[in-house]
């Protein structure tokens, strides 16, 4: 009984175990599948994307989260030479919206009224843009601070009024400013409208000038705004370099002035040009290209441009816009081409001396004309020059006489010194778009083209190449390569970058050079003003007056198109400064380099030579250029009357509506230095321009009578005017306001210690 | 011994019978159920143990619990706070009323902590009654938002019927089957009422429509019909069946919402068109939210994704979050204490002295682990996008109270479980 007990107890025991142990399995089983399967997938799932595909999605993630915010930088100014501001940048401000945190029309109509106000631009068009549904629209660029002012009073009025969120921003931006206007615009060139250099220096130099923008790089929420109290990070901008040229504000103005009265003196067609360099280092002192355009304002043509334009059919007037911009923004001395006739004879010279093919009696025939092969080639002089020296052929730019030369020398050496003066290669300048040469090549060059190359003709190079080889040739033969950037310094005036003289060889020999300036200085001696003879100074140069063929549109009045250009040097015992001046395509009263450039060139070396402090070197004739009297330039017509005064060695000036001249400045007899302005007025209602008496104390003669020049007045010189006397009185005190063109009597002593002249 | 039972006196006779009719009287009455199981001073000495002390609830259970709470509050504020700044214009909304519903659920639990579950035997069929009414009656209300209806408003917070379907499955197929035990074997107590109650619920739930949930609610009474006995060879059935039925749905057409919501999955990362790129935005940034944690995280408070990419990140999303600003580390970290719990749950029901509260502490238990394990693999895409909260960590007031409040059901488990072990 007891037994049975027992078994009955382990049966219900076991019956009690069985489903009990049922449980426990399946429970088991529950548990693997919960936490061994299900949270094996999801960790196994986890660590897949967080470790391997980790970075991908994370990249991802940041790539939507973070935003990026670039600082403009300042641009870096770019100074002259001696520090005088051409072009800087100024803070101005850009307006941009977030449209998409507009609440309602209300808020969106009254930001359009508000912006179109103060930004002058239509209502529509910026309603237009409040309602868009972005982050960022930009509503107007380089706004000023008076407009900024007025956005930021806005802002409030909108955050009091209408309960707006931050719908506009104002962002930091930079303007380029040219305090100068046209002043170098060929060379300085101007900005685009993201402050990217376009032309000249600023092209060039873009990568100085630019700096390094900076950037925020902020965590913003999907809706693009600022992440609160999430991590920013900045990158403070870098602002650019500042440049100084070695262009000279002063030197370049008053190159600027003659040729653009060159320009219009000449009716010039197609733009003239003049460098000025320093013929020791080559920086270049001043580069002009005629008809410089307003730096400020690059895209706006000349009135007489617009016009013709505007006749032109509706499809070509955009081609024929951006033609025009083009020629306007062109660097004519580096850019183009020409052929430098004559002045090149500077260079045969230099070949023919340096191979010793000149003896001292070499003598050189003319008879008007040359054969070779089967051409004639003609001289200026068709009655022929007969026989000269050497000196005599430079002087006389006698065609055949070079065609000797050049036939001395011989092709393949001729070849060499052309390669050897630079003209085949570029001149390394640093500015844009430097024009290549058009030269024979190797083995095409034949003893015709010899016999043309040898006075310049049927080659072409830049003016800049001429200039350069001018400088060589005066400077002790050493070719250089030419600059226009001196120095390059950070925004705390720290110097980065100096330019120095940079010599690329020497082509000939240094006795060879000074041979070489001392027939340079003969040739205005003998030529006198057609020679660009510079009054006190010794001025030594060459004419040039080149045939445009192949480039001809014979659009002239002289039925040929040609190029007159002077090239010459200063002083002729120490070449201190080079003068390249040419005028392209002139069409009024001559066509010669003796004719309308070398009086040129000798308008822009009395100015600035005394400028440079260049010793003056003048003779007791030129001294009767001091003293000259004004002639009778009323009661005839103002045409009549230019002619008349340009005849009697000064330079005019109209001033007035008339067409007759009813008073002039300096009257008649007025005692006065030749070259000095007289203002034709032609009528009696304009008032006389007012112009300030400058100091002429301690100033030797040809001193007073550049700053007088540059002053647009006149001197009569009294007293002991010799080449070392210096000016102790003036007849009209310093800072004196008076009419252009007054003479002002200057007393001259003696200088015993010989005063400037050294 | 005559002379001893002559000393039987009268008195001690009397002591005697009233003793017999004491005995008798407390036979009759038999083992009184009492709503509320009373601590005594011996029980509390008895169980003065490691894991049964104070009134007797599990306390690593309990613990372990209380931890999990605690950090997925403190996650949900991190997960919530910008976009409840954007939104609500309030950093703490979403905070503040987590914590309300908390101490709400607390109160529950700790009440539901005390409740005799065994009551809950008697109440079963009335529960799924009550759930029964609660899907039928949001089927009349207006839709919410999405044009589905899952919400009764309630003023001060939400119903959300299928949570109370979870619990009143989990509890009724409890009830059943310790009922039926022996019986389960046979297709009749087991597959059919399964089939009956899931079909019916599912039906109700496809009409809201809410697919995680007629998953969840199927996924429970299979699970519920296995540990309650079902044969084995059913549930291969069962399984073939739904996968029958879901067919079905699919061919009539009625998936589409389903569909909609699934279209992109697995592709987040691999859009091409707008649409696509609308319709996996979610997925997307809780893909890129991962990633970005990487092993360690980017901090507590650092996510970035939070800050309006991704979409409600204190609700379904929020492990996302986690995983941005606590790393893979983290994550193993919440996901181990999470097994824990389940662990914990499913071990001490199974110590309980019945099998309904075997039954039902390990169905409440393992439903945990079911809703972590889901949410995890949707907020991964690996699986399609649907509505399965995070348990203590998402956002939501009647998924919460009504999770606390199985977990005092739980404990109130715990307390008889342990008893009977000590």
């Amino acid at each position: 009984m007891e037994e049975k007990k027992k078994q009955k107890l382990f049966d219900k025991k076991r019956a009690d175990r069985g489903p009990n142990q049922r449980l426990r399995q399946r429970t088991a089983v529950l548990i693997i599948l919960i936490l061994v399967v299900g949270f094996g997938a999801t960790l196994l799932r986890l660590s897949f994307l967080t470790m391997v595909q980790g970075s991908e999605l994370q990249e991802k993630a940041v790539g939507q989260q973070l935003s990026d915010t670039v600082l403009t930088a300042k641009r870096g100014s770019i100074y002259d030479a001696k520090g005088t501001t051409l072009a800087e940048s100024a803070s101005v401000w850009q307006v941009v919206l977030a449209p998409i945190n507009f609440d309602d029309d209300k808020q969106r109509e009254a930001a359009a009224r508000g912006l179109s106000e103060i930004l002058g631009l239509d209502y529509e068009n910026v309603l237009e843009k409040t309602q868009q549904k972005n982050y960022y629209t930009v509503v107007k660029r380089k706004i000023e601070v008076e407009q900024r002012d007025k956005v930021i009073e806005l802002m409030k009025t909108l955050t009091k009024e209408y309960d707006c969120g931050s719908v506009i921003q104002l962002l930091d931006d930079y303007k380029r400013y040219y305090p100068k206007d046209t002043l170098a615009s060929a060379v300085i060139g101007f900005t685009g409208a993201d402050e990217q250099g376009l032309e000249g220096v600023e092209y060039k130099y873009d990568k100085y000038l630019s700096g390094t923008p900076g950037r925020i790089i902020t965590a913003k929420n999907a809706r693009g705004t600022n992440m609160p109290f999430q991590y920013e990070q900045n990158v403070e901008s870098e602002n650019g370099n500042n440049i100084y040229l070695t262009i000279d504000e002063t030197i370049q103005s008053i190159c600027e002035k003659y040729v653009a009265q060159a320009v219009i003196d000449n009716n010039v067609m197609n733009r003239a040009g003049c460098i000025c360099m320093d013929v020791n280092t080559a920086a270049i002192l001043a580069m002009v290209t005629s008809d410089g355009y307003n730096l400020n304002d690059p895209y706006q043509l000349p009135s007489s441009e617009v016009d013709r334009i505007k006749q032109l059919p509706k499809e070509e007037q955009d081609k024929e816009e951006s033609k025009a911009l083009a020629a306007m923004w062109r660097n004519k001395c580096v850019a183009d081409t020409y052929m430098p006739g004559s002045v090149f004879k500077m260079c045969t010279a230099s070949m023919a001396l340096e191979e010793g093919k000149i003896k001292d009696n070499s003598s050189f025939t003319c008879g008007g004309y040359m054969r070779v092969e089967d051409y004639d080639i003609g001289c200026s002089v068709t009655s022929g020059h007969g026989t000269q020296t050497f000196l005599e052929s430079f002087c006389h730019s006698c065609n055949p006489a070079f065609i000797q030369i050049g036939q001395l020398v011989g092709i393949d050496k001729f070849r060499d010194y052309y390669t050897a003066f630079g003209f085949s290669e570029k001149s390394g300048i640093d500015l844009p778009g430097e024009a290549d040469d058009s030269f024979w090549p190797e083995g095409q060059m034949g003893m015709v083209d010899l016999a043309v190359a040898s006075f310049g003709q049927n080659f072409s190079i830049t003016p800049l190449s001429m200039i350069t080889a001018c400088a060589a040739v005066s400077n002790g033969g050493y070719v250089l390569q030419p600059y226009v950037v001196s120095k390059i310094t950070d925004a705390d005036g720290n110097v980065v970058k100096t330019m120095e003289r940079k010599v690329k060889r020497q082509v000939i020999s240094t006795e060879t050079s000074e041979r070489l300036c001392e027939m340079l200085a003969a040739y205005p001696e003998v030529n006198g003003a057609a020679g660009g003879a510079v009054p006190g100074y010794k001025v030594g140069g060459k004419t040039g007056t080149s045939e445009k063929i192949g480039i001809e549109k014979n659009v002239s009045s002289f039925g040929k198109d040609y190029i007159a250009s002077f090239c010459g040097i200063a002083p002729t015992d120490d070449p201190q400064i080079a003068l390249l001046v040419f005028l392209d395509t002139p069409s009024g009263g001559g066509y010669y380099g003796s004719q309308i450039a070398a009086p040129l060139f000798t308008e822009i070396m009395s100015e600035v030579l005394p400028y440079l402090e260049i010793s003056t070197d003048y003779k007791e004739e030129d001294l009767a250029y001091l003293n000259v009297s004004a002639g009778d330039y009323t009661n005839i017509s103002s045409e009549e009357a230019v002619t008349k005064v340009s005849n009697d060695g000064f330079i005019p000036e109209i001033v007035g509506s008339g067409t007759t001249v009813v008073s002039q400045m300096p009257t008649v007899s007025s005692k006065m230095a030749q070259g000095g302005t007289i203002v034709l007025y032609t009528d009696n209602t304009t008032q006389p321009e007012k112009v300030t008496v400058p100091d002429f104390k301690n100033a030797v003669a040809y001193e007073v009578n550049g700053i007088a020049a540059m002053n647009g007045l006149n001197v009569s010189y009294n007293g002991a005017v010799s080449a070392s006397g210096v000016a102790v009185a003036q007849s009209v005190k310093e800072g004196t306001q008076v009419n252009k063109g007054t003479v002002i009597a200057v007393t001259f002593k003696a200088n015993a210690e010989g005063g400037s002249s050294d | 011994m005559a002379p001893n039972k002559k000393m039987l006196l009268k008195g001690d006779i009397n002591r005697i019978y009233d003793e017999k009719i004491r005995n008798r009287k407390r036979a009759q009455s038999g083992p009184k159920e009492k709503f509320f199981i009373r601590p005594t001073r011996q029980r509390k000495m008895k169980n003065a143990k490691w894991f049964a002390v104070g009134m007797g609830i599990d306390l690593p259970f309990c613990i372990i619990l209380l931890i999990l709470l605690t950090i997925g509050t403190i996650m949900m504020f991190s997960a919530s706070y910008a976009f409840a700044y954007y939104t609500q214009g309030d950093s703490y909304y979403f905070l503040t009323r987590q914590l309300i519903f908390i101490g709400v659920g607390l109160v529950g639990m700790a009440v539901m902590s005390f409740f005799n579950y065994n009551k809950f035997h008697s109440i079963a069929p009335l529960v799924l009654g009550i759930a029964y009414v609660c899907l039928l009656i949001v089927l009349v209300l207006p839709a919410g938002d999405g044009g589905v209806k899952r919400w009764i408003p309630l003023g001060v917070f939400n119903i959300q019927p299928s949570e109370i379907a979870k619990f009143a499955v989990i509890l009724f197929f409890a009830h059943w089957a310790s009922k039926y035990y022996d019986k389960m074997q046979l297709p009749k107590f087991s597959v059919l009422p399964g089939l009956v109650v899931f079909g019916s619920i599912a039906m109700l739930l496809f009409l809201e429509p809410h697919y995680s949930g007629i998953v969840i609610i199927g996924m429970l009474t299979v699970l519920m019909l296995y540990i309650g006995g079902m044969k084995t060879r059913y549930l291969a059935i069962g399984g073939i069946a739904l996968v029958g039925i879901v067919l079905v749905l699919a061919v009539t057409g009625g998936l589409s919402y389903a569909m909609s919501r699934m279209d992109g999955w697995g592709q987040a990362l691999e859009y091409t068109t707008e649409d696509m790129w609308q319709t996996t935005w979610q997925t997307r940034n809780s893909l890129y939210a991962i990633g970005s944690g990487g092993l360690w995280g980017l901090g507590l408070g650092q996510s970035r994704q939070k800050y309006l990419y991704l979409p409600e990140p204190q609700n379904d999303f929020i492990f996302a979050i986690v995983v941005e600003e606590l790393g893979l580390i983290g994550a193993i970290i919440i996901l181990l204490i999470f097994a824990l719990l389940v662990w914990r749950g499913i071990t001490l029901s199974l110590r309980s002295k019945d099998k309904f509260g075997k039954l039902l502490g390990i169905g409440l238990t393992s439903q945990i682990g079911i809703q972590v394990v889901l949410n995890i693999l949707v907020i991964t895409d690996w699986l399609p996008n649907t509505g399965i909260s995070l348990p203590f960590f998402s956002y939501g007031g009647s998924s919460l109270i009504m999770l606390l409040a199985q977990m005092g059901i739980v404990l109130s488990i715990s307390r008889t479980a342990n008893i009977e072990r000590t």
